[in-house]
């Protein structure tokens, strides 16, 4: 009796871990990386960061892990979507141009968010129905969303409510902890949807999910807007932390996005990613510049650092994959 | 073609072998010199000087910075790949030719085959890491390009330093901007290089190799193709390339500046595909990809000739590729 439980305990625990072996290689990553910054931190200030350092850190980490989860789906899809940046370019130019109280708030939150979606919308169309290869439709609506966000805001400037600040990213009280539990909340209900399966049943083999009755362009169309979306929430959180416009503030996200996923472990092939593993990337990638910086590092070198932590991490996770697959 | 005498089975020939001369591949590249073709009459019309000698020689010069990094792109996309690490490879060499020369005439056959050597180093790193270690190639260069920027970025204090402040010796500067029959020698290198890989590509077993790989990797591989070897050589050529690219652009401007290389990486995307080069691999031609350079430069040069603002001229060029992308890049089984 109790060894039949035990196996039936053992089987799906093995089976777990083979599957989500890059996730877990990012959550590692992630306890060294925090590891290394409590305790270069303390060598050099002679005590623990308190809680307004730690915040501060998952503040600064905020925008890159929503604009993350969206293009974690996105590349479930075996998709990538070079366009986030514009979006998020846009959504800051909204945000301090049209901003002025809690009620121009909370509307211009709301088309924000709009925005986004449609802009996810018309990059879904043109991969989903017009068959144009990802990344050039995003590498052309990037141009465009880029030049919409400098027509709504010509140059960096505007004001940022202190509203939206206080709601979205204030250091003082934690509230950005309960943004990234959203934030995988969020994941864990759209991977329990039907949506959620189609996009990850597209990703993992566009023929089989047909035959089963999948919308094979719907669900791609699905991913784009939802990556548009989720995008334009990080621009709002971006816009929140630095409370002034700049119509570029979008562009650095383009390539972190991309590195966050995959460091996150998710695999180019489509349909396997986490958004954990995302947020995991997204926190080591902010985490690397303050480790860099209390280990004394010329922040110069800082991009090197980056690169080399995502090619190890990648090379790391294949490796894991290949151990994970032959000792089945 | 004698019209009404022909028998009809030479009528029936006459297709077979139309058919044959005009394939798809074929019929892109020649879609994308219409399209230069137009853009330059559209100028022509707008701004007088657009389409004189000047005009074009002017777009022909700025065009081949793309014309170069674009080459090197496009070997890698033609076996499904990507260089995302043309950026700060561009920079560094851009760095590394008037770091070593210091603007020294006798030094500048030694910096620039350092620089060039360079880029064949990094490529070859890319070309490991995708090929050895099955690095996804969008991972490995993006990485790379990091390394590189870092790299680049530290060990000149953040281009501070006295020898950074040097310029391209000027050998290499009349090279590149000097005239030679009315016409910058930088297009005489920008025709060789063409000439060059146009043979390479038609008349070589390592083309064929190529074109194999980018259609099935298995099957190349069955055939008898070192595929990892295979790819190490041409992340190494798109590496050359874009060293290649940041000597002429730090001969055209003088000097090496910061984020030289960051219009490039999306640029050399844009040319290879506005060529007709499939992003999955496999297909695509040569001059197709001179052709897409040439219109995204022109494109540029036009939408200034018309005083459009940079916000304007960022949408148009996006709708541009857009709808040039619309007309012939559609893809089966794109995604």
């Amino acid at each position: 009796m109790s060894l039949t439980r035990q196996t039936a305990w053992r089987a799906p625990s093995r089976h777990f871990v083979a599957q989500n072996s890059t996730t877990l290689l990012a959550l590692v990553i992630l306890v060294f990386s925090v590891v290394a910054y409590l305790v270069l931190y303390y060598q050099s200030l002679g005590h623990f960061p308190d809680q307004y350092d730690l915040t501060t850190i998952i503040d600064t980490a905020l925008p890159l892990a929503w604009v993350g989860l969206g293009q974690t789906i996105v590349v479930v899809t075996r998709g990538l979507d070079l366009s986030v940046g514009g979006v998020m370019s846009v959504a800051v130019a909204l945000a301090a141009s049209r901003m002025h109280d809690v009620g121009t708030m909370i509307l211009w939150c709301v088309i924000v968010l709009l925005v986004g979606a449609f802009a996810g919308f018309v990059n879904g169309v043109l991969v989903a129905y017009a068959k144009l290869a990802p990344i050039l439709v995003t590498l052309a609506t990037l141009s465009i969303f880029e030049g919409i966000a400098l027509v709504v805001l010509p140059q960096p400037g505007g004001q940022i409510p202190v509203g939206l600040t206080n709601v979205l990213t204030n250091p003082g009280h934690p509230y950005a902890l309960i943004y990234l539990f959203l934030i995988l909340g969020i994941w864990s209900v759209f991977r329990r949807t039907s949506l959620g399966t189609a996009i990850f049943a597209t990703g993992n083999d566009e023929t089989a999910a047909t035959a089963n009755g999948i919308n094979v362009a719907r669900a791609t169309l699905a991913a784009y807007v939802l990556s548009g979306l989720f995008a334009a929430v990080a621009g709002l959180f971006v816009a929140a932390q630095t409370t002034a416009g700049d119509p570029g503030a979008g562009n650095p996200f383009v390539l972190t996005s991309i590195a966050a996923v995959f460091l996150g472990g998710a695999t180019i092939f489509g349909g396997r990613a986490h958004a954990l593993g995302t947020v995991c990337g997204a926190l080591v990638l902010t985490l690397i510049v303050s480790v860099l910086f209390y280990a004394n590092v010329n922040q110069l070198y800082q991009a090197m650092y980056e690169g080399l932590l995502l090619i190890l991490a990648v090379l790391l996770g294949i490796l894991v994959g290949k151990l994970a697959r032959t000792s089945r | 073609m004698s019209g009404a005498e022909t028998p009809v089975t030479t009528v029936g020939r006459g297709a077979a072998v139309a058919s044959w001369i005009w394939t798809p591949d074929r019929r892109k590249v020649v879609f994308a010199w219409v399209a230069v073709v137009v853009l330059f009459l559209i100028g022509g019309f707008i701004k007088s000087g657009f389409a004189s000698g000047t005009g074009i020689t002017t777009i022909l010069l700025v065009a081949s910075f793309t014309g170069f990094v674009a080459t090197g792109q496009m070997f890698v996309i033609l076996v499904g790949g990507i260089d995302l690490s043309i950026p700060w490879v561009l920079n560094a060499a851009g760095l590394l030719l008037v770091t070593t020369s210091l603007g020294q005439d006798d030094h500048a056959l030694v910096a620039v085959l350092l620089t060039l050597g360079l880029g064949l180093v990094i490529g070859a790193l890319n070309g490991i890491g995708v090929g050895y270690f099955g690095i996804s190639a969008v991972v490995m260069t993006l990485g790379m390009n990091g390394v590189m920027q870092g790299l680049t970025l530290g060990l000149t204090g953040g281009m501070t330093c006295d020898r950074c402040t040097a310029s391209a010796p000027d050998v290499v500067r009349r090279a590149v901007v000097g005239n030679a029959l009315g016409v910058p020698g930088d297009l005489f290198i920008w025709l060789g290089v063409t000439a060059l890989v146009t043979f390479i590509l038609s008349a070589t077993v390592f083309a064929r190799r190529t074109y194999a790989l980018g259609s099935n990797e298995r099957a190349s591989f069955l055939a008898g193709i070192n595929v990892k070897r295979l790819t190490v050589v041409l992340y190494m050529l798109s590496g050359l390339f874009a060293a290649l690219a940041g000597i002429a652009l730090t001969a055209f401007g003088g000097q090496p500046t910061l984020g030289l290389g960051d219009p490039y990486l999306l640029q050399s995307v844009a040319a290879v595909v506005i060529g007709g080069v499939s992003i999955l691999g496999g297909r695509g031609l040569f001059l197709g990809v001179i052709a897409g350079s040439i219109i995204l430069v022109a494109l540029v040069t036009l939408l200034q000739a018309l005083n459009i603002a940079d916000s304007g001229r960022d949408i148009l060029y996006g709708v541009v590729i857009l709808a040039i992308l619309l007309l012939y890049g559609r893809e089966q089984n794109a995604r």
